[in-house]
């Protein structure tokens, strides 16, 4: 009832959670009914490519919801995926338990390699699911909520904030670079072996990981959309176009940024819960300025403030990459740049602003 | 035993699950005391901006439900005042008060607006993206507490209440246009509007006619002079004969300082206002 309430003015989102139901059904039956010859067989490496896509699109639908809907341009959400991801690969490791190369139960490899003889309190509980589970949301959610009550509490808007938001995942991706930290320094988490029992390497946990990854979609979208149309939406939207009027006819301003970009926050983590046990990897490289600044690229592709926009313009984005990666891999920051400046150019509101047009005249 | 027993008690008040705690109360009008008749006192504020004093000892008292215009050269501290009066600009010295007992200087924009002191600014600001009617409902009064703005839905009179105000500034058949989409005198309307759905009992009106055709300024002079009363307004003017049609009582305001008072006539003969606006 709800639902409908929710979509009822939204085609493109209507569209969008069809075609995801469509692809979350296909994609596993086609790679588990037809033998691996037939040439409509989607092989486990594709489905777990695209379950990658989806976490992006997760992550891009939660970067709209600041950027599209309330004007907090944010080069630093790839901050909070990573440290989602990060929450999910302590979680990964302590499965490995005496598997590892050096065979100690206790210690993960990288802490037995730098001759650690216990485990640093902060990675007591992750060998608990739900505990990992929890701190995917809470230390993103956390530490955003922190951010974002100093930076807003100080009125720092604009080009200023989008700043810090970008030092904020530089200072990150040093600290987790160093060794003393205890997140395995530059080479991350790595070398997974299952999750909650389930074989990482099995086609089954892929295909899992995919369902997993479509429906956590499906539900943020959801999410951000009730928010959108509710008048914490509207809200939002005038702080983004008249932040002071907002203000003097009495909301809180910096409430509502703050409690918004945490929620947001606590999206991304999730979306990179779900990356890291796909790639099978989480280093600090995740971290750098650059993954940040092409979350929001995606979205400007996609077209801001329609939340469906930012997945198309993530999943769009990156099969580009994937090709283009595979092809001509030093061409790719030079078409990714060429990218946004034709989409500021040409294409100001996105594709979907393109599909709206198209509306308009038919 | 007794002791005991008061304790109890006072535990037992605690737990009462039909009430709300009265620090969860939003600040609200009950707290304003217009008992002296008057609505809002500034008394010897002063502010400077890099060694210029924009506000210079100024004393100014609105009384209840009365229509003010104050007018002044540019640069006379007009727009300085409302912002000291709204929160956004904070004087050196001085006292602002609401009613008996409501500081202002103590409070942020939103609570100031919450209190009850509505807002129009020179430049017409409404939400352009959004409709008229939606306007209107983001700026009418109630909780506006994060939690409360999520899951909010608009009531059968409080939609009676929206669309009582779109008659009042006669945007009625402009009720699912874009804001954005209006004329400059039907934004300013809107957002005369928009202060109305604040429900406030002080209206602070910055150069409401900037910008209008003579109909439509006599339409905003009528809707004016109809909102005091009930309400006090503050309007701030440059167009004398605006200012003629609507004045009870004007200030005049002078580097920063309250240079004449009264009836429009007595000011308009008085020879120090006359110097200022005309020079020696």
């Amino acid at each position: 009832m709800r639902m409908v309430e929710l979509l009822r003015n939204d085609r493109g989102g209507r569209a969008f959670l069809g075609l995801l139901a469509l692809v979350t059904v296909a994609v596993p039956a086609l790679n588990l009914l037809l033998p691996e010859g037939h040439p409509l067989h989607v092989s486990t490496y594709t489905v777990t490519l695209l379950g990658k896509y989806l976490t992006f699109a997760l992550l891009a639908i939660a970067v709209d919801l600041v950027w599209g809907y309330l004007g907090i341009l944010s080069l630093g959400h790839g901050a909070f995926f990573a440290l989602g991801g990060y929450a999910m690969g302590m979680y990964l490791m302590r499965q490995i338990g005496d598997r590892g190369v050096y065979g100690n139960p206790d210690l993960p490899d990288f802490m037995v390699f730098l001759n650690w003889q216990e485990l640093p309190w902060f990675w007591y509980g992750f060998d608990q699911f739900w505990f990992a589970a929890l701190m995917v949301m809470l230390v993103p959610g956390v530490i955003a909520f922190l951010f974002g009550w100093l930076a807003f509490r100080s009125r720092v808007t604009g080009v200023y904030l989008s700043i810090i938001t970008q030092a904020l995942t530089y200072a990150l991706m040093l600290a987790f670079y160093r060794n003393e930290m205890g997140f395995g320094g530059n080479n991350g988490l790595t070398d997974f072996k299952e999750i909650l029992g389930f074989s990482l390497q099995a086609d089954g946990t892929r295909i899992g990981l995919f369902v997993a990854s479509a429906l956590s979609l499906a539900g943020g979208y959801l999410a951000c959309r009730a928010i959108v149309t509710s008048r914490l939406g509207r809200v939002s939207r005038a702080i983004r176009d008249a932040e002071d009027r907002t203000r003097f006819i009495g909301y809180r301003v910096e409430h509502v940024k703050l409690w918004v970009f945490t929620f947001s926050a606590v999206l991304a983590g999730i979306a990179g819960a779900l990356y890291v046990p796909q790639v099978g990897i989480i280093n600090p490289n995740e971290f750098s300025p650059i993954n940040s600044i092409e979350i929001v690229i995606w979205v400007a592709v996609g077209g801001r403030a329609t939340l469906y926009g930012a997945v198309a313009g993530a999943v769009l984005v990156n099969y580009t990459k994937t090709t283009l990666t595979g092809v001509m891999p030093e061409a790719w920051l030079f078409a990714l740049g060429g990218l946004f400046v034709f989409v500021t150019v040409f294409l100001p509101r996105g594709l979907a602003g393109l599909m709206r047009r198209r509306e308009a005249m038919a | 035993m007794k002791l005991l027993e008061s304790q109890f008690n006072a535990a037992r008040e605690a737990m009462r699950r039909d009430r709300v705690f009265d620090f969860m109360v939003p600040a609200d009008n009950p707290r304003l005391d217009i008992s002296h008749n008057t609505i809002l006192y500034m008394e010897d504020v002063s502010v400077s901006f890099d060694g210029f004093r924009a506000i210079n000892n100024l004393n100014l008292y609105i009384d209840a439900g009365e229509l003010r215009c104050i007018i002044g050269p540019n640069g006379a501290g007009k727009t300085t005042m409302m912002d000291i009066i709204t929160g956004k600009t904070r004087p050196d010295t001085g006292t602002v008060y609401f009613g008996q007992r409501i500081n202002l200087l103590k409070l942020s924009e939103p609570e100031i607006a919450n209190q009850g002191i509505g807002r129009k600014f020179q430049k017409p600001t409404v939400f352009e993206n959004q409709t008229v009617f939606e306007n209107l409902e983001l700026a009418m009064a109630g909780n506006k507490r994060v939690w409360a703005t999520l899951t909010a839905r608009l009531s059968p009179p409080q939609r009676e209440g929206i669309d009582e105000v779109l008659e009042t500034i006669g945007l009625t058949e402009h009720r699912d246009r874009r804001a954005g989409a209006l004329s400059h005198g039907q934004k300013q309307w809107l957002e005369i509007g928009m202060l109305l759905m604040q429900n406030p009992r002080l209206l602070l009106v910055d150069e409401p006619v900037a910008g209008m055709t003579h109909q439509e300024m006599d339409r905003t002079a009528e809707l004016l002079t109809s909102l005091a009363g009930e309400r006090s307004v503050v309007v701030v003017e440059h167009d004398m004969e605006f200012v003629r049609s609507i004045a009870r009582k004007v200030t005049v305001l002078h580097q920063g300082s309250v240079l004449a008072e009264g009836t429009m006539d007595q000011v308009q003969n008085d020879p120090r206002v006359v110097e200022v606006y005309l020079g020696e």
